[in-house]
């Protein structure tokens, strides 16, 4: 398996050869994030193209066609159509948290993307709490979106606000403890070391039971988290029309979008890294021949296929189901995924303590 | 407790079957028509009320006699008729001659009163059905060859 | 027509002072003084719990009034009263909105139209024209040039007038706030999604809960009624397909058969089977749109491109015998406007075969789908009662347990031959609602393979006079629509075009309703109330 580290370290001593150690660090921080943000955005694109594909074949279309090879530039045309709308400013809102809000929506967004560990040697962001921080960082989000829904002086933006905080804050608990069951089964809650623990299978095997529950759990506590149907209520375009961004246009708008599409596919990252292996590939005991074969692709190929596996799953997901009421969301939270989390976790203890895992 | 894991796994059951359907779907033959590009082979139904024409033959005669039924059949006056008196010169009779068939297909509703009412057939619906101007009065048509 | 005779007797009985009128179908004329107790008997005695239709007239001379098509839902009675004010500046007629909840809108829309006062009105506003409008438009005597073009924003009229009467003979306006001043309200539409055209709710929250509906139309009325009494008989058959564009076959359905009613005209049996057929047809396109929008609303948008994919073939074989998609221009007075295709039979066959197994599609990934149970279930409930008293037809009367399908209570075409099941369920929430058509997709194919192998030879057109004349008279026809009875109120004075035509329309008592079936429920329950009522705005609008 290659290791990325050899090259960032190459890059580091070439670095300080010329140059004194601080402004090495900062010229290799200025470079990370602007890979970081040019990964954020290439993500982005790939999302929206794969969310309109995927969703027009679940629904007997076609999809995007006209522009590029199977429509594949639509998307970006798009992006430079969003770039060149005016934004318009709303009479009697609070300009400065109207203006600011989908900066705090891509913040934590992009927060959260650099926890992610891509490769061996590709990540950003980690160390040993680091799945507290993800935690921490995602959440902020929360905070943009319902600012997005107060500053903008609409009662439909409010409302698709007070549904988002109320909803968010609920589902942060359940991701919170079906990443906890992982957390105890590890004992790390660094993502490198989850991932590395995950080298003689991954824990949705190791795990069994109450790793396959807390996958589950995560998955639809994760997709309530983003906001994407069948919990898209913030936004239910059949109720409040766009819900907490109904006031945005041109690139404020697509700041909202695309953070939308990169925060499920950090979800879906997230679950690859914990539960299927992140980068890991695919190791069976004792078939020292077919583990050599799975160790031969890179393991960003594998980390991007099982991440966009688990979009595929969630978009399978979306566009099969209605959308939950407000009331019916929070029953689901309180009455079920909470409780059964709990005991879960109780169960994973259990497995841990008695060594019932593989 | 009983009623909630039944419920729980109920409602977990009608998920799967409604997954089911969703990914059957996304192997079936998809159904979208690509409009432009399918021109060649697009065919309409041969009753579809696209516009009305008045259709010619060979030499460039039809048989509308500018009788004025169409015109007063339609309820909204989407046909005007222009005629004039012409005496036949071998018969000396006169009788009323075609000069303007005016037809706005912006205000037509195909209802179907004119078409019915010619008596001589001199007028039907054709299939076309690409109508996209760019001004109203492009929509004006006049319908006989002059 | 036995009870007729019946009737005639027991009205005597009970108001000697109703007179018979025998011209078209018939109707007593009541005195205005003797009106509202005689509509109070014969609601509460005499069970006419069932106001069909309620059309404002304008009669010149003998003064604007109302003609009220009332029936028994027990005994399926029908009784027809008409009442007038000679008093052309200051009509003003009793208002019976406590005794039919549907005369609500009705009455505004009378007052609308034809400036009668309905004293005890509770909320006398106009309803589909704007406030400042100048003048009463249906009236014989409207002069349109009192409203040009307005390009004015319209302001919120936010007070509910009424009148009262007093002793003397004069009337007390009285305002009443609709919504207070603290109150969260918001606009749901005209432009919005799920608002299915331009219809308009003012909606007063509580958090997500709706304490409050105000139902605004008329965005897009084009005073189709109005419009009729200038054309003649076959001039005005165009409109019927924009009314509810869903139902276009069994609007003009209902305005030929009117005619044809009226005219004495019998017409072949092929006729009827082939009108039959497109109505059930026509029937499945709605219900398919139906479940298709409705699963759109609540988010399903796979469900909404499923029920597009199966309608697109309904399209294509209307299209190919009628040459229309929406818009169908088919049925014409004594006859159909063309043959059936050559190839009908076999595709409507074809089309019956692929049907069946989608509806199973349906049922696994929408009618099963715990989310939509749940959503659906035990929301917006119609109580029997309320359905009847609203005259709320269709699948959502059907759905609370009102047995009121046109094709069983009063059989035309073909429908009393053939062999089907009125659908009926008796919860009267959403979810009754959506399987009522679902299962009435089913019923539709039954009737459909009964008659499609048997159609009979015969002309397709009757031979009419090329000018038609009505007799003197008035006569009312109703059919099954898509969504409800639709009914054609004609009244005609002898010409070529009709005196006053008036369309029954199906989702008008479906909106009036949703004030009451969605208070107390959440904003995402108006949306799914709204998807199942299934009303489409022109037909309300007209």
């Amino acid at each position: 398996m290659f290791d990325f580290g050899i090259i960032t370290n190459w890059i580091h001593t070439q670095l300080t050869a010329v140059m004194s150690e601080g402004a090495a660090v900062f010229l290799e921080c200025v470079i990370i994030g602007i890979c970081l943000l040019l990964l954020y955005v290439v993500i982005a694109i790939i999302m929206i193209y794969m969310e309109r594909k995927v969703c027009a074949a679940f629904q007997c279309r076609l999809g995007p066609v006209r522009v590029g090879p199977w429509g594949s530039i639509q998307v970006i045309c798009d992006v430079f159509k969003m770039l060149t709308k005016e934004i318009i400013t709303i009479r009697h809102s609070d300009k400065f948290l109207y203006n600011l809000a989908p900066y705090i929506v891509i913040l934590a967004s992009v927060m959260a993307f650099a926890c992610i560990p891509i490769s061996r040697g590709l990540e950003i962001l980690d160390f040993n709490v680091g799945v507290l921080f993800f935690m921490a960082a995602s959440s902020i989000g929360i905070v943009g979106i319902l600012l997005a829904g107060w500053s903008s002086n609409s009662k439909y933006s409010l409302i698709g606000a007070m549904r988002s905080g109320a909803q968010m804050i609920s589902y942060e608990l359940s991701v919170g403890l079906s990443i906890l069951t992982i957390v105890v089964l590890t004992d790390t809650m660094q993502f490198s070391e989850i991932v590395m623990r995950q080298a003689d299978g991954w824990f949705i095997f190791k795990g069994h039971i109450p790793a396959v529950i807390a996958f589950v759990i995560y998955l639809i506590a994760g997709n309530a988290e983003v906001n994407r149907g069948p919990f898209d209520l913030p936004e239910a375009e059949s109720e409040l029309t766009a819900g907490y961004h109904t006031e945005y246009s041109g690139m404020h708008f697509g700041l909202f979008y695309v953070a939308e599409f990169v925060n499920l596919f950090i979800i879906s990252g997230i679950a690859a890294t914990i539960f299927l292996g992140g980068w890991m590939p695919l190791h069976i005991p004792g078939l020292d021949g077919f583990n050599a074969v799975m160790d031969a692709i890179p393991g960003f190929i594998w980390f991007f296929a099982k991440a966009f596996f688990i979009v595929w799953l969630l978009m399978w997901i979306k566009w099969t189901f209605p959308r939950l009421r407000i009331d019916q969301i929070l029953t689901l939270e309180w009455k079920y995924l909470v409780p059964i989390g709990l005991l879960n976790l109780l169960l994973m203890v259990i497995v841990v303590v008695f060594k019932l895992h593989f | 407790m009983s009623n909630y894991i039944k419920g729980l796994f109920h409602g977990l059951g009608s998920l799967l079957t409604g997954m089911k359907v969703t990914f059957k779907e996304y192997f079936t033959p998809k159904i979208t028509e690509q409009y432009p590009e399918n021109r060649a082979v697009l065919k309409m139904n041969e009753r579809f009320c696209g516009e009305l024409v008045m259709p010619h033959d060979g030499d460039g005669n039809n048989k509308c006699i500018a009788c004025g039924l169409c015109q007063m059949a339609c309820p909204n006056g989407s046909i005007r008729i222009t005629s004039e008196m012409v005496t036949d010169p071998e018969t000396g009779k006169s009788r009323k001659h075609l000069v303007k068939y005016e037809y706005d297909l912006g205000s037509c509703m195909f209802c179907h009163l004119c078409v019915n009412s010619c008596p001589h057939h001199a007028i039907e619906f054709s299939t076309n059905f690409e109508h996209a101007v760019f001004t109203r009065s492009k929509l004006v048509k006049t319908l006989n060859k002059q | 027509m036995e009870n007729r005779v019946d009737i005639k007797e027991r009205m005597n009985a009970i108001e000697p002072s109703a007179v018979w009128s025998e011209a078209g179908d018939g109707m007593f004329k009541v005195p205005v003084s003797a009106f509202r107790g005689l509509a109070e008997r014969l609601r509460n005695k005499e069970g006419f719990d069932f106001l069909r239709s309620l059309t404002g007239m304008d009669w010149g001379e003998e003064g604007l009034g109302c003609v009220y098509h009332l029936e028994n839902t027990s005994t399926g009675e029908n009784i027809v009263l008409s009442t007038a004010d000679t008093d052309r500046e200051n009509a003003s007629l009793p208002s019976v909105h406590d005794l039919w909840k549907g005369a609500n809108i009705n009455e505004r829309e009378a007052y609308d139209f034809f400036g009668i006062k309905f004293i005890g009105h509770p909320d006398l506003r106009r309803f589909f024209l704007r406030d400042d409008w100048k003048g009463y438009p249906l009236r014989k005597d409207y002069d349109p040039s009192l409203n040009p073009l307005n390009m004015e924003n319209e302001g919120n009229e936010d007070e509910a007038p009424s009148y009262e009467m007093t002793p003397d003979g004069s009337y007390i306006l009285k305002r009443h706030p609709l919504f207070e001043d603290q109150e969260y309200v918001i606009n749901i539409g005209p432009q919005h999604p799920a608002t299915h055209g331009v219809l308009r709710f003012r909606v007063s929250l509580e958090g997500e809960t709706i304490k409050k509906l105000d139902v605004h139309s008329g965005y897009i009325h084009r005073g189709i009624e109005k419009l009729c009494e200038t054309l003649n008989y076959p001039q005005t058959l165009g409109f019927t397909d924009r009314l509810d564009y869903l139902g276009a076959m069994q609007n003009r359905h209902a305005l030929c058969a009117c005619i044809e009613k009226a005219m004495g005209l019998e017409v072949s049996e092929r006729i009827l089977y082939i009108r039959t057929i497109m109505d059930e047809l026509q029937r499945i396109d709605s219900h398919l749109l139906f479940i298709a929008c409705l699963c759109q609303d609540m988010g399903a948008l796979t469900v909404f491109f499923f029920g597009f994919r199966d309608r697109e073939k309904i399209l294509d074989i209307l299209e190919q015998t009628t040459g229309g998609r929406l818009i169908q221009t088919y049925n014409t007075i004594g006859g159909v406007q063309a043959d059936i295709h050559p190839e009908f039979v076999r595709k409507v066959k074809d089309f019956i075969k692929y049907m069946r197994p989608k509806l199973n599609e349906y049922n696994e990934i929408f009618t099963g789908n715990v989310i939509a149970q749940q959503r659906l279930k035990g929301t917006g409930v119609l109580s029997r009662e309320d359905a009847i008293s609203f005259g709320a037809t269709g699948g959502t009367g059907r759905a609370s347990g009102w047995a009121c399908d046109v094709r069983k209570r009063h059989p035309y075409a073909m429908y009393g031959k053939v062999d089907f099941k009125e659908i009926t369920y008796t919860e009267g929430d959403c979810f009754a609602r959506y399987m009522v058509r679902l299962k009435e997709i089913e019923q539709s194919l039954n009737i459909i393979e009964q008659l499609i192998d048997n159609i009979p030879e015969g002309e397709y057109q009757m031979k009419v006079k090329p000018v038609i004349k009505l007799p003197e008279g008035s006569w009312y026809t109703a059919v099954e629509g898509s969504r409800g009875e639709f009914g054609v109120f004609i009244e005609s004075h002898g010409d070529k075009s009709p005196y006053r035509m008036k369309f029954r329309s199906t989702g008008l008592p479906l909106v009036s309703c949703i004030d009451t079936i969605s208070r107390n429920a959440k904003i995402a329950d108006l949306i799914a109330i709204g998807g199942t009522l299934d009303y489409v705005v022109p037909d309300i609008d007209r």
